[in-house]
């Protein structure tokens, strides 16, 4: 009985599939008919995809996007799951290109994770940009770069080593971010390490710990560390988490920059606090908001069908000029005349002095 | 004497000496480990928790689940957060925030007693929901810039010791009394037992459902509120995944998932143990990426061990029981 | 009992064309079978575990370490077959009998141990995604890049179609056949369900209630397997962070699906079709224009909803009745 019944079952839906592959047909073929019309570029549709949703970096690269967006006269739909992951980022892809989207800006979770994925789209004739945290070159065109793993990790070493009396003197320093499993994080922390190696040799690594983006665990790993290392000189979080919770770590012992140096990246509006109590004298960032409006920018621009060749200057409203690098420059063997990166042209400590001009 | 050997036979006592042994096996490898600064700092780290594992208690004694403390911590801190960030006064922002965890263990009462939904898809479902109305709440953004006096209150110490995990401990002890000695408090546990013959007894068993899930909401935004004091800053995903660790904890203190047998002392120590683990191993100088591994090896052994040893502390009982009744 | 589960997979059948309608009539791109069919690519791990844990919880227990797992048999399968150097089919099939060592550590500790399946799971769930970790760690590969390079045939598990159905459509029917055929046609699987509705009467009627509860474990920690090496498939890269957000789902897939999760009740012809729901939900919400991280709201929406809306429980229609009809006499 019940075997007849889920036959039943299966039946109707075989049938109602078949049905909707006849209807679904006729989608397909009038909705193509529609792709070949010329496109209004008011309609231009550019999904933003950040690693996870629910982080302030991210939400502020949101921001400059639909900022540019406004100005120029297109759409972008910000898209992603809280979870970070490669899964969730394929899935958000996918549902990109069925929506028909015309282009998507990611920042990636993985290097090659997203490969299949983008793939399709490119496929599908959805142009890719990355931003942030690039792909594999093959299956995008521009990636907005915010600085090779080099300038962020010497970026990161020389906010260190600035606050030092005597850098060149045996240091003891500690690493604090995420996850050891993140891409860019990890790349920045490996150029980091090869520069200390070559540019201050006397300094220790004594560890490397990992927050995993959860602010209660790294505030309490960030107190472990000050408490099992009492003699650290430098703990460097090049984690947007990890860093204000080492800072309200070393607050909550009352240390001060003098004391231990903090630094990392973070956005200015999470760390203000710490730079205006004394806990930290500086950080840094780029500005993610210029970051993510020239990514939309740029997808808008190769969405309308116009070419970006290595070498091409491009003229982005309100930023002035940028110009598209090999992909050399970070290190792919990858190149093709259409495949580049965009490099933001600064980065910015932020310290007393400035931290008060930028929110985000 | 007798009362001494009840005390040792205590499940709690076994939880006790684990956290004990914890302590020395890491004190010997870093003394440092053992200083008061540092067991200071533990109990301070693991209040969260503590406060999570009390209201998790109630529900688990009435032999009920709460996955959903870890959204209702993220939405009060949120809320709390953004009260005391636009200048609210800070009794406003208290109190507001635990109206929130009421209203959720209302809500999630509500559904386990009216609807007769298993409170696993009722608490695993307003879980989903409370995120996402935090996420709204926030418009996405993370909430900062909270004023140094509310962050100061998790910092004040007197005699030495944190005054925040002094009010925690000392409310657990109330806690552990209230539901071992008062009449009422010893509804849960009976209702956890034998829920038919708490009807029988006459004990309004749908009410006090009803005040386990209350409880277990207020205790999470009350733990919502210590996060918001001790690290400063809400992000859109606070509290995400912790309904897990509170659950592991409870375990490991003695508390059984299916209702009935428990303390909150138990899973007070529970709580402790779990997160001087994660700290324990940063003392220990062990590579970071070892620590998932060790944790979850560490909660298995406990646990194994300590089912091993109720299995032959019940059969010893059982063959005494036995002997009594034949001779 | 067994009357229940029609009623319910009748319900869910209906919802799943009930939005089907909906969301087509929201974007008409929806109506199209390829990105339907395609779908299959994003929860079929989902499925997967989700079709073998409703077997671990039909017996009153609880599988969450098969997250972990995924994580663990991707990063096994990737080290072997490209840093060890042995051949794809043979480290697919160590990977996946990995993930049965796990489920067999699980069973055992669990069955055999007396210990609450949760936290034995849990455990498992840090312990076995911190192998997967240190494996990485120790075996000098970076353990943010994934381990990729893997060959076309090994891609196509995930990516192939035959005669235009994707691979992940056919894999998702294969392993909901194989859970039907033990769960509802051996005796394997009666005795799951007699297991679950009072273990020591099972005892007491001779079934091995240890041995079936620990194998349901097996089987659950295989399942994990066989998802991780299609995961590790589809995204044509190794990582040890797989899977960790599969969590949630898989235990609403299972519960959403009508399997009771005090054991005993259930089926996986629910735990399919909450799958399809749920999995067309998602695609239809994010083409209506909804962004992905609101999408758990209508998930937690639909899960109080439908659980107590569409009675699963006789009770409620009862409690229903009784509020009913004392309104209308305090009306009338």
């Amino acid at each position: 009985m019940r075997k007849i019944k889920s036959i039943k079952i299966v039946s109707i839906m075989a049938i109602l599939t078949l049905l909707l592959a006849a209807c679904g047909s006729n989608e397909n073929s009038s909705g193509d008919g529609d792709g070949g019309k010329k496109k209004d570029p008011k309609d231009t549709q550019v999904v933003f995809i950040p690693k996870m949703t629910g982080n302030a970096f991210f939400e502020s690269g949101n921001d400059g996007a639909q900022e540019m967006a406004k100005k120029v006269g297109f759409k972008v739909k910000y898209d992603g799951a809280p979870e970070g992951t490669v899964a969730n980022q394929v899935q958000i892809i996918n549902s990109a290109v069925n929506s028909g989207a015309d282009a998507i800006a990611i920042s990636s979770v993985s290097s090659d994770g997203l490969n299949q994925a983008l793939k399709k789209a490119l496929d599908a004739g959805v142009k890719v940009v990355t931003w942030d945290s690039d792909v594999d070159p093959k299956y995008r065109s521009v990636y907005v770069d915010q600085g090779t793993p080099d300038i962020l990790g010497k970026m990161l070493i020389d906010m260190a080593a600035q606050q030092m009396d005597k850098p060149d003197e045996a240091k003891k320093i500690a690493w604090f971010y995420s996850s050891p499993t993140v891409p860019d994080q990890n790349s920045w922390v490996k150029a980091a390490n090869q520069y200390i190696k070559e540019k201050y040799p006397k300094w220790e690594v004594v560890t490397t710990q990992f927050g995993d983006a959860n602010e209660q665990k790294s505030l309490q790993v960030g107190e472990s560390i000050l408490s099992s290392y009492p003699d650290i000189d430098a703990v460097i979080c090049p984690d947007s988490t990890a860093l204000p919770a080492m800072a309200q770590a070393a607050e909550n012992k009352g240390l001060k920059a003098d004391d231990v140096i903090i630094t990392g990246f973070a956005s200015p509006n999470s760390m203000r606090q710490f730079i205006e109590n004394g806990t930290i004298n500086n950080h840094g960032l780029w500005d993610v908001k210029d970051q993510g409006a020239l990514a939309v920018y740029v997808a808008y621009w190769l969405a309308q069908g116009k070419e970006l060749k290595v070498g091409d200057s491009l003229d982005v409203p309100d930023m002035g000029s940028v110009k598209v690098e090999p992909n050399t420059i970070q290190g792919y063997d990858y190149t093709a005349d259409d495949s580049g990166i965009i490099v933001l042209p600064e980065r910015i400590v932020f310290t007393k002095d400035n931290t008060n001009d930028y929110d985000f | 004497m007798p009362r001494v050997r009840k005390i040792f036979k205590q499940r709690e006592f076994r939880t006790f000496l684990f956290l004990v042994l914890l302590f020395m096996v890491v004190g010997f490898i870093n003394s440092d480990y053992l200083s008061l600064q540092n067991i200071d700092r533990s109990l301070k780290s693991s209040l969260l928790y503590i406060v999570l594992a009390v209201g998790m208690t109630f529900v688990l004694l009435t032999g009920n689940l709460d996955i959903s403390v870890g959204g209702t911590l993220g939405l009060s801190a949120a809320v709390c957060g953004t009260i005391l960030r636009d200048g609210g006064n800070i009794f406003l922002a208290v109190i507001t925030a635990i109206l929130i965890g009421a209203i959720i263990g209302l809500i999630n009462g509500f559904g386990v007693i009216k609807l007769k939904i298993s409170s696993f898809i009722m608490t695993l479902a307003i879980l989903s929901i409370t995120r996402v109305v935090q996420v709204i709440y926030t418009d996405g953004k993370w909430v900062e810039n909270i004023p140094a006096n509310f962050k100061e209150l998790s910092n004040i110490d007197i005699f030495g010791i944190n005054l925040l995990s002094f009010i925690v401990i000392v409310g657990v002890i109330f806690v552990q009394l209230y539901l071992s000695r008062s009449s009422k408090g010893r509804y849960y546990n009976a209702i956890g037992d034998n829920a038919g013959g708490a009807i029988s007894l006459g004990i309004p068993v749908n009410r006090y459902i009803a005040y386990s899930f209350v409880i277990s909401g207020i205790c999470a935004s009350l733990a919502g509120l210590i996060f918001v004091s001790q690290i400063g800053f809400v992000s859109t995903n606070a509290g995400a995944g912790i309904e897990l660790t509170v659950i592991a904890a409870c375990v490991l203190g003695g508390v059984s998932l299916i209702g009935g047998i428990g303390t909150v002392v138990g899973a007070g120590l529970g709580a402790i143990i779990l997160t001087s683990i994660n700290s324990a191993l940063v003392f220990m100088k062990v590579p970071a990426f070892w620590n998932d591994t060790i944790s979850g090896s560490l909660l298995i052994i406990i646990v194994v061990i300590d089912a091993l040893l109720a299995f032959h502390a019940n059969k010893k009982a059982k063959k005494l029981r036995l002997n009594a009744r034949v001779l | 009992m067994l009357n229940k589960i029609p009623k319910w997979n009748l319900t869910l059948f209906v919802l799943i064309i009930a939005e089907m309608i909906v969301f087509g009539m929201i974007n008409p791109r929806f109506w199209n079978v390829t990105i339907l069919l395609n779908s299959f690519n994003d929860f079929i791990a989902i499925s997967i575990i989700g079709f073998f844990v409703t077997l671990v919880v039909i017996t009153g227990g609880i599988d969450i370490s098969g997250v972990s797992i995924i994580g663990l048999t991707s990063v096994v399968t990737g080290l072997l077959s490209q840093v060890v150097g042995i051949n794809i089919w043979g480290s697919i099939l160590c990977a996946i009998l990995i993930g049965g060592l796990c489920g067999l550590l699980n069973g055992v500790l669990i069955a055999y141990g007396r210990v609450q399946a949760m936290v034995i799971t849990l455990g498992g769930m840090l312990l076995y995604s911190g192998i997967a970790i240190v494996l990485v760690g120790l075996s000098g590969v970076s353990t943010y890049e994934g381990i990729s390079g893997f060959p076309e045939d090994f891609s196509s598990i995930a990516n192939g179609e035959v005669m235009g159905i994707p691979h992940s459509v056919i894999l998702f029917i294969i392993m909901f056949l194989i859970a039907y055929i033990l769960l509802h046609r051996t005796k394997y699987g009666r005795y799951i369900y007699l297991t679950g509705i009072n273990q020591n009467t099972a005892d007491y009627s001779g079934i091995n209630t240890k041995r079936i509860i620990a194998s349901s474990y097996v089987l659950s920690g295989l399942s994990a397997g066989i998802a991780g090496v299609v995961l590790t498939s589809y995204l044509g890269s190794a990582r040890a962070d797989y899977g960790s957000e599969y969590l949630m789902p898989i235990l609403t897939v299972v519960v959403l699906g009508g399997t009771l999760i005090t054991g005993g009740k259930g089926g996986v012809v629910g735990t399919a079709l909450a799958s399809i729901l749920l999995g067309f939900m998602q695609i239809g919400l994010q083409m209506a224009g909804v962004s992905t991280q609101y999408i758990g709201l209508a998930t937690g929406v639909l899960l109080i909803v439908s659980v107590a809306f569409l009675g699963i429980n006789p009770e409620f229609r009862l409690n229903m009745k009784r509020i009913l009809t004392q309104k209308q006499h305090i009306g009338g």
